[in-house]
């Protein structure tokens, strides 16, 4: 987007039902709460790891087994912790989603959003594997998505033992996740890596340019706004955000070429930061001949699904969310 | 992200509750909630599942904790927290059977707000008739909101600005007229009613209210009950006074006592005395009456002498008159 660009409009309204919740999630994680690293630091403190939930509420009462691996990291680098969860009743060899957590690159873990891919999945028995990728800034580009990368690849290269069938995994995630299983396409795509069944791709955080309507006309608003969103790339890519050299493995909306990859599933918020640069790899990935399934959900919010889960928008989107994914593994 | 689920358990349970409760419905009227939504809230409040229900606009919604959306039993716990929503049948419920929480009853007290103000604006008031009866209430019911009211009034195919006038039928039913000055032609042929006066839309109630006493001052025109079968409020002038203070039971004056006598003596002395009351001259009541002037001379002698007063001057046609009324108004349920 240039600066000749019209003004967007007005915000979209947010819906009925989430512009209630909005006010009360905004008074403890304000749109632009990520602006700094400072603030970064009490994001940690604010949403502390110690609340996540433990294996055994993973495990379902028993419809998923639990396991915690240490596996290889990126060459020369830590080894790397994937949580894996099979469905416990499982004979045959099932298809896995390689999960990748949100949190802006900067906070989270590998259990952050687990519970809503297990949902997603439950009915479908399928393996979920999260995988614990180092968080920036600590830890710049390219180390979380090389982390991933890493652990997917020993995934598929263990999927025999882990009961998975190395053709059907799909990659996926929320926020910075989604955007890290954007990446993990791409550089599976370019390295000749695991062929990879899908991409879901929730809310993914494309672009560090941050510049599109959508980043503009939600600035100060919602949840992760423009602001948030500078404070995390920044974070991930230092003095390059925004730069011509950054990398289509750390921001795929860089990416010059999108055909190749595996069905996308896109879905994303009328009223957020990351609206215009998700449906616009949608259209990129179709331009490309390839794949892809989209949805805007009006008036939604950065997330809005997992904050308020019991509003009927969001009960919408998490449907068609299992909706695109039984439909990919019937085929 | 779970952890920043909306929950009111996680939030301040004492005095920022109330006004967070206020807020979240404020918010949801706001940004135009439709019913379920607001179900969905006090359900996800209060951590269990609520419902509304309206008989009589075929509303029946439950939603559980976790917001998913299904059907309500026919009737809640009496030990459950519920409330009632404006005048009308509809009732909101919390299912929940515990120790009394103060935020259920703020909970219940501002989601009925929220869903009236709702029901007002979508559902008109009664379980939706094309046209009919439920948009001539909707219309006359001065507790209908604007937006009801002119969707009642889209339904009738009145014009929503411009005059329209209020009919009261004898025997309970209600028109409404768009065309302010053919009210009367547009009668069922024959009707006995009361027509109120030309109004915008929104006074639609008080012309109501008029018609129903003009009808009060409509008589059947037979000779046991003279008078006009259609009274105008609007041409009525004080007699609406008198209309709107006397009853059945209002105790009657001697004028009314002596017309009563009158009356008993002859079967034609109504008739007559309501001729004498409302012509110009002796003739022209005559000739309304298709009486020999000289017969209806007769006649008024013999009333005068039964009431008690002369009709043939000014002074007594109005007492006349008046009697005549009054004696209506006395047998016309309020």
């Amino acid at each position: 987007m240039t600066a000749t660009d019209p003004r967007p409009g007005p915000p979209p309204p947010f819906d009925p039902e989430l512009a209630p919740a909005l006010r009360v999630i905004n008074e403890f994680l304000a749109p632009g709460a990520f602006g700094d690293a400072g603030a970064v630091a009490m994001m940690r403190q604010a949403v502390p790891n110690a609340g996540q939930p433990a294996n055994e509420t993973f495990a379902r009462g028993g419809a998923f087994e639990v396991e915690e691996r240490t596996v290889p990291g990126p060459a020369g680098a830590p080894d790397i912790s994937l949580l894996i969860c099979r469905p416990a009743a499982a004979l045959d060899p099932t298809p896995a989603i390689y999960h990748m957590h949100g949190g802006g690159m900067v906070v989270g873990d590998n259990r952050t959003g687990l519970s809503e891919i297990l949902d997603l999945v439950k009915e479908l028995e399928t393996a979920v594997v999260s995988v614990e990728y180092r968080l920036a800034p600590e830890t710049p580009h390219p180390g979380p998505v090389e982390d991933c990368y890493a652990g997917l690849v020993w995934t598929a290269e263990h999927a025999a033992e882990l009961g998975i069938d190395p053709e059907r995994i799909i990659v996926g995630g929320a926020s910075a996740g989604g955007g890290l299983a954007a990446a993990l396409a791409l550089l599976a795509r370019d390295r000749g890596g695991p062929a990879l069944f899908g991409q879901l791709l929730m809310c993914p955080m494309l672009d560090d340019r941050n510049d599109t309507p959508s980043a503009r006309q939600m600035a100060g608003l919602g949840v992760w706004d423009r602001s948030s969103n500078a404070g995390g790339w920044s974070a991930l890519l230092g003095d390059a955000r925004g730069t011509d050299g950054v990398s289509p493995y750390a921001a795929p909306a860089r990416a010059a070429d999108l055909s190749g990859l595996p069905p996308a599933y896109i879905d994303v918020g009328s009223a957020e930061t990351f609206r215009d640069e998700d449906t616009a790899y949608a259209g990129r990935i179709w331009q490309a001949g390839g794949q892809a399934e989209l949805h805007v959900w009006p008036g939604g919010f950065h997330g809005f699904d997992l904050m308020v889960p019991q509003a009927v928008i969001s009960q919408d989107a998490r449907a068609a969310r299992t909706r695109w994914l039984r439909r990919l593994l019937a085929a | 992200m779970k952890d920043l689920t909306v929950r009111l358990d996680a939030l301040d349970p004492q005095a920022g509750a109330a006004l967070r409760v206020i807020a979240y419905f404020d918010d949801l009227v706001a940004h135009g909630a439709g019913l379920q939504a607001i179900v969905r809230a006090a359900a996800v409040l209060t951590a269990g599942p609520a419902a509304l229900v309206d008989d009589a606009r075929r509303v029946r919604i439950r939603v559980d904790g976790d917001g998913h959306a299904g059907k309500p039993s026919d009737a809640p716990d009496p030990a459950w927290p519920s409330v009632r929503l404006g005048s009308g049948d509809a009732v909101l419920w919390l299912e929940y059977s515990g120790p009394t929480r103060p935020v259920d009853a703020m909970v219940l007290e501002r989601a009925a707000a929220a869903a009236a103000a709702v029901l007002d604006r979508t559902r008109g008031r009664r379980a939706n008739p094309p046209q009919g009866p439920a948009s001539v209430e909707t219309l006359l019911d001065p507790a209908t909101g604007p937006e009801a009211r002119a969707t009642a009034a889209r339904r009738l195919k009145l014009p929503e600005s411009g005059q329209l006038r209020a009919v009261a039928l004898h025997g309970g039913d209600a028109l409404v007229h768009g065309d302010p000055d053919g009210a009367a032609d547009a009668l069922p042929e024959g009707a006995r009613a009361g027509i109120g006066p030309a109004v915008p839309v929104e006074d639609l109630p008080a012309s109501w209210t008029a018609a129903r006493l003009a009808l009060r001052l409509t008589a059947e025109g037979t000779p046991g009950d003279p008078g006009p079968r259609v009274v105008h409020a609007d041409t009525a002038g004080g007699l609406m006074l008198l209309a709107q203070t006397v009853g059945p039971d209002t105790p009657r004056i001697q004028d009314v006592v002596a017309l009563e006598r009158a009356a008993q003596a002859a079967p034609w002395m109504l008739a007559a005395l309501d001729a004498l009351a409302n012509a110009t001259s002796l003739r022209a009541a005559a000739t309304a009456l298709r009486v020999h002037h000289s017969t209806l001379q007769e006649r008024a002698a013999h009333a005068e002498r039964l009431l008690g007063w002369p009709v043939n001057d000014a002074p007594g046609r109005l007492r006349l008159h008046l009697a005549l009324v009054l004696r209506r108004l006395h047998r016309a349920p309020i």
